[in-house]
Formats: structure tokens, C-alpha cells, sequence
């Protein structure tokens, strides 16, 4: 018996005693060449650890407690969901500050201004194209992200006892996610976004007894006009940022303070 | 020779028997970042030449450069193949959360 302590990184003895098919010795001997040379897998250790210390739980996380992180290893892909929620929430933000330096919310004219300054950003202005194209996709992620970041949390129980505040201000935030989609869309002023506005007036409308006075609030009026674009701009563009941001920073504080609800 | 007469065993009857190999954890960790590195490379890559090969889509089949498309669509499979492959190890106690659980299957 040899002093030395038998040492699981001796991947080369370890293959030997194992019963591998020729294409799975060449495979793995492979990947253990590459991880000899870029140690990737300890730079990303080195990360887990980092987020541990940064993240301290309190209690003790479920699956540490009990030592079930075998059991519970494919649910954490999914975790990730609320993180990229919030990053396609800022590249929207970012992308979207930079499109208010060319965006009008004018109906003057035919086709309008609004709709000019959208060709005038997808056709001629440098990068234009890739700016909107950008702000357009984040959106869409952000909508999906948010939404399976909310069956993620509905199928692992992340919502019980002492969550319900946090599910309750994530239902008022897919809402908001919701609001800011519909309000974005309109603002080309395009066929598409005329009568996409004109469902909502008339949905506006449908609400029993406060029907015509929502209608008036979000649409300025029961017919689709200037107020109506303007209205839905500064919606866009002043009201819901201040808003949903600071939903966000609530939503997020509450999860830092209570700890990643673990499944179970 | 044998190992390969051992594959075609298993290969006629693939859903009962698919290949489990266990693995250190460290290894496991290995596997994982390198292979779904080399998976995403591929997969991307083979993309990029397929879309220069095509100039994406836009060309008819006769003006396309067919080795070239060919390549591209031989490294998106790659890329599966080294992620398909990868998936067959799994460290101690990794099961299939079904599989070799502890726990009854009835909930309790």
C-alpha cells in the first residue's frame, strides 16, 4: 500500500479499472486533455463558491440540509429563468433609451410621423436596424422568460409559505410585462398597431359601468387619434419603467432576503 | 471485436437499455462544460458555414457551394452526437430521478 492518497483526479487509473467502450476511452481522455490545459471547470468552482458567499441562506437551503443536490440537479437550469427575465428587462431598457432619441409619437400626416421615424430607424440610421431588431426580441424573451419563470416557480412549490408576497408582486409583475408589450406594439402607428388598438378600445369598452371612463383613461377617447398615441408612449416610456423597475428591485430584494426557495 | 458485438446487443432493444456510465464527480463536472462547449461550438459553427455556403438561403441549389453546405450540416450532427453522447455519464447517485430512488413512487 502506497503512502500516497489514492486521488480521484488520477483520471488515468481510474479509466483503466472501469469496463469503457474504445469510443468512450478516446471521449473522455479527450475532454481530460483539454481540462488539463483550460481549466475552465475550476474558474466555474471558483464562481459557485463566489455565489454562495455572496448568496448566504438563511435557513439552511433544503437540498444543503439534507444533502439532496442529487435528487434535485435538473431543476436547476430552470432556476435560471428569473435571471434572464431581468437581464432581457435591461436590454430592453438600454435598447430602448437609445430608440427614444429617434422615436415620435405624431400622427400627423400620412403616413405619420411616428411610422416615418420607424423607417427612418430601420432604413437609414446607422445600425438602426439591429438597435430595434434588439429592443423587438428582447421583449419577446422577456415575455416567455417571465412567464416559465412563473410555472417554474408554480411546479416547485417556490410560492408557499413564506413566499406568497413575492408570487402575488410576480402576478402584478407578468401583468405589467403584459401591459408594457401591448403599449410597445402600438407605437409604430402601422395597420398592425391601429387596429391592435382598436381591440383594446373596444375591450376597454366591454368593462361594466367603468367601461367608458378605462377607455378614456389608457386610449383618450372611444376612437383611436393622437391622444391615443401619445397616451400609450408616455405609458411606455415614463410611467411603467419607474414602475416595473421599481416592482423588480422589490421582487428581487425579497428573494435575496429570503433565500432561493429550494423544491420540495 | 467484442465491444462491438456488446453495442449491437444493446442497440436491439435501445429504450430498456440505454448506456449508463457512473463517473467521479469531478470527471462528471469535466464531461459536462467540455462537451456542452464543443456541442454549442459545432452547432453554431456548422450554422455560420451553412448560412456561407448558401449565402443564407438566398442562393438556388445550383449556384450553392455543396461541399460546403454539406460540412455545415455534418457539424450541426457533430455537435448532437458529442451532446447525445455526453449524456450517458452521470456521477454517483445521479440517477434518473424515477430510477433507483429511495423514495416510493407513490408520493408518500
Amino acid at each position: 500500500m502506497s503512502l500516497e492518497r489514492k486521488d480521484e483526479y488520477d483520471h488515468g487509473e481510474w479509466m483503466k479499472e472501469k469496463d469503457l467502450t474504445p469510443v468512450e476511452s478516446v471521449f473522455l481522455t479527450t475532454l481530460v486533455w483539454m481540462d488539463r490545459r483550460f481549466r475552465i471547470v475550476d474558474y466555474l468552482e471558483i464562481l459557485e463558491t463566489l455565489y454562495y458567499r455572496v448568496n448566504l441562506q438563511m435557513p439552511k437551503s433544503h437540498t444543503e440540509q439534507y444533502n439532496l443536490d442529487n435528487k434535485f440537479w435538473y431543476w436547476y437550469p430552470l432556476y435560471a429563468l428569473g435571471s434572464f427575465s431581468t437581464i432581457a428587462y435591461v436590454v430592453a431598457a438600454l435598447s430602448g433609451a437609445l430608440l427614444g432619441f429617434y422615436y415620435a409619437p405624431g400622427t400627423e400626416g400620412d403616413p405619420s410621423l411616428a411610422y416615418n421615424q420607424l423607417a427612418f430607424i430601420m432604413t437609414d440610421l446607422n445600425f438602426g436596424f439591429m438597435l430595434r431588431s434588439i429592443h423587438r426580441w428582447s421583449a419577446q424573451v422577456m415575455v416567455a422568460a417571465v412567464f416559465l419563470h412563473m410555472l417554474r416557480v408554480y411546479f416547485t412549490g417556490a410560492y408557499k409559505e413564506p413566499r406568497e408576497l413575492n408570487w402575488i408582486i410576480g402576478i402584478i409583475l407578468i401583468s405589467l410585462t403584459m401591459v408594457f408589450g401591448y403599449t410597445g406594439y402600438l407605437l409604430p402607428w402601422d395597420q398592425l398597431a391601429f387596429w391592435a388598438g382598436q381591440i383594446g378600445v373596444e375591450m376597454s369598452l366591454s368593462i361594466p359601468l367603468a367601461g367608458e371612463w378605462v377607455a378614456k383613461l389608457l386610449f383618450g377617447g372611444f376612437s383611436l387619434g393622437a391622444s391615443t398615441l401619445q397616451r400609450m408612449y408616455i405609458i411606455h416610456v415614463f410611467l411603467l419603467p419607474f414602475v416595473v423597475t421599481t416592482i423588480i428591485a422589490v421582487h428581487i430584494a425579497i428573494v435575496w432576503i429570503q433565500g432561493i426557495a429550494e423544491p420540495h | 471485436m467484442d465491444s462491438s458485438i456488446d453495442d449491437t446487443d444493446t442497440d436491439a432493444d435501445p429504450e430498456a437499455s440505454a448506456r449508463e456510465v457512473v463517473v467521479p464527480l469531478q470527471l462528471y463536472k469535466v464531461v459536462t462544460v467540455f462537451s456542452t462547449m464543443f456541442a454549442v461550438g459545432f452547432v453554431v459553427g456548422g450554422f455560420i458555414v451553412l448560412d456561407t455556403a448558401t449565402q443564407r438561403a438566398r442562393l438556388s441549389i445550383a449556384e450553392a457551394d455543396v461541399p460546403l453546405a454539406i460540412l455545415g450540416v455534418v457539424m450541426i450532427a457533430a455537435g448532437a452526437v458529442v451532446y447525445a453522447f455526453s449524456t450517458r455519464f452521470r456521477a454517483e447517485g445521479m440517477g434518473k430521478p424515477k430510477d433507483g430512488s429511495d423514495e416510493p413512487s407513490n408520493n408518500g
